[in-house]
């Protein structure tokens, strides 16, 4: 019964999973998911723990550690140029890491291919940018990002 | 109390009389293998509720036996224990024998199958692939050293009580075809169903290749993609958390 679906001829009504992108061309995916015979078990990715668990770890330390981040200007002013540009600092992993999530769950390697590391290759030149965007604000600006922000609410 | 005497009346008077019918629409997703080239449909079945018992599953199993033969669906112990007749249902994932039918027979109840899921037929969703995940958490007990009595691997009741909430599990694959990760990635995300076990088998005080267990999720497919989304835990037709399970999971690992 099964093998009858999976085999059914492709028709102009029925497309093919994979392959629906509209510009672009996606690497076409096994019927089912099933790679291997039936009775193999699903094999993972190699283990890496820069991808897996200290990925995880250090992108919430980032995080719990901008918490206070944020609020300290609400406390002191704005007279503290080293807590800003950790703030900065931490901002971009943070907004990084994020952007990498959702390349890797709408992007993902093994549909895209190519493309996926063009937008990875593409959001971290983004980040280099963005890094020195930070670097120039906190030379030139008196109070830095929180400066900014502020004229932002004010405006 | 006083519904139940009222229903009673009603059975009890149909056998001199014409019973009134409730007529309840139910709607559900067909495809036939045998058909590729014409598109899945909604069909309508009309059930009388006074002539049917009171789940979803008596009701399709009901239109089977009475007005279409044709149509598909997996269904077994029909208690909720097998996992079988997991389908979506007014659109949540559930098992057709625990959900009750809306007794209001003016709503329409539309069923579908469990959705991102290759169909096999109708109601019949193609479970290989999460099967082939299920086995690669190798889920049976691992150990390196024999038992002191040769015998028993004992557990303290402690031990024991950390598998609570875990080995109920039916792997009906509610949680997981209810989560958007794994309905984007769900080649390499193993979903919540297939974790929670995992972590069965990391929390079980007499497993001992937790090593090679964690070693499996180091990477960013397989465990990493859930992002707490928690539909999971709020689909499971048998109450239980498999995101809980997932958060778990990454503390055991966060400094591993």
């Amino acid at each position: 019964m099964l093998k009858i679906g999976l085999r059914a001829k492709p028709t102009t009504s029925i497309r093919p999973l994979a392959s629906r992108g509209l510009f672009i061309k996606t690497i076409p995916q096994p019927p089912g998911n099933i790679v291997g015979t039936v009775n193999d078990a699903y094999v993972p990715p190699p283990p890496t723990k820069s991808h897996g668990s200290w990925h995880w770890t250090g992108e919430k330390i980032v995080t719990i550690g901008m918490a206070p981040l944020v609020l300290t200007p609400f406390v002191t002013g704005t007279a503290y140029p080293l807590a800003d540009s950790i703030m900065g600092t931490l901002l971009l992993y943070h907004c990084y890491a994020g952007f990498e999530s959702c390349i890797i769950d709408y992007i993902p390697l093994r549909v895209y291919g190519i493309w996926h590391k063009a937008a990875m290759g593409l959001l971290g030149l983004g980040t280099l940018i963005a890094g020195y965007g930070i670097y120039v604000i906190e030379k030139t600006e008196q109070e830095g990002l929180v400066g900014i922000v502020k004229k932002l609410w004010t405006a | 109390m006083f519904k139940s005497i009222i229903r009673l009346q009603g059975t009890r008077g149909m056998a001199t009389q014409a019973a009134a019918q409730r007529l309840k629409s139910f709607k559900i997703y067909r495809w036939s293998p045998d058909t590729p080239d014409k598109k899945p449909h909604m069909q309508e079945y009309k059930v009388d509720l006074n002539q049917c018992g009171p789940m979803v599953l008596d009701a399709i199993i009901k239109i089977k036996n009475e007005q279409d033969a044709t149509l598909t669906f997996r269904r077994s112990c029909r208690e909720g224990i097998c996992g079988s007749c997991a389908m979506n249902i007014g659109g949540q994932n559930t098992l057709a024998c625990l959900c009750k039918i809306d007794q209001d027979e003016s709503k329409e109840l539309k069923i579908y199958p469990l959705p991102h899921m290759y169909i096999v037929r109708d109601l019949v969703p193609d479970l290989t692939h999460f099967y082939k995940q299920y086995k690669s958490i190798q889920p049976y007990l691992q150990t390196k050293s024999k038992p002191a009595d040769g015998k028993e691997n004992f557990q303290s009741v402690e031990d024991r009580k950390k598998l609570d909430g875990l080995y109920e599990c039916i792997l009906c694959a509610c949680c997981s075809t209810s989560c958007p990760s794994y309905w984007w990635n769900q080649q390499e995300y193993l979903g919540p169903a297939v974790l929670m076990q995992a972590y069965r088998w990391l929390v079980d005080s007499r497993d001992q290749a937790g090593k090679a267990r964690k070693e499996m999720l180091q990477n960013s497919m397989s465990l990493y993609r859930c992002h707490t989304i928690m539909n999971c835990a709020r689909t499971c037709p048998k109450g239980l958390n498999p995101g809980r399970a997932i958060a778990e999971i990454k503390k055991q690992l966060a400094f591993d």
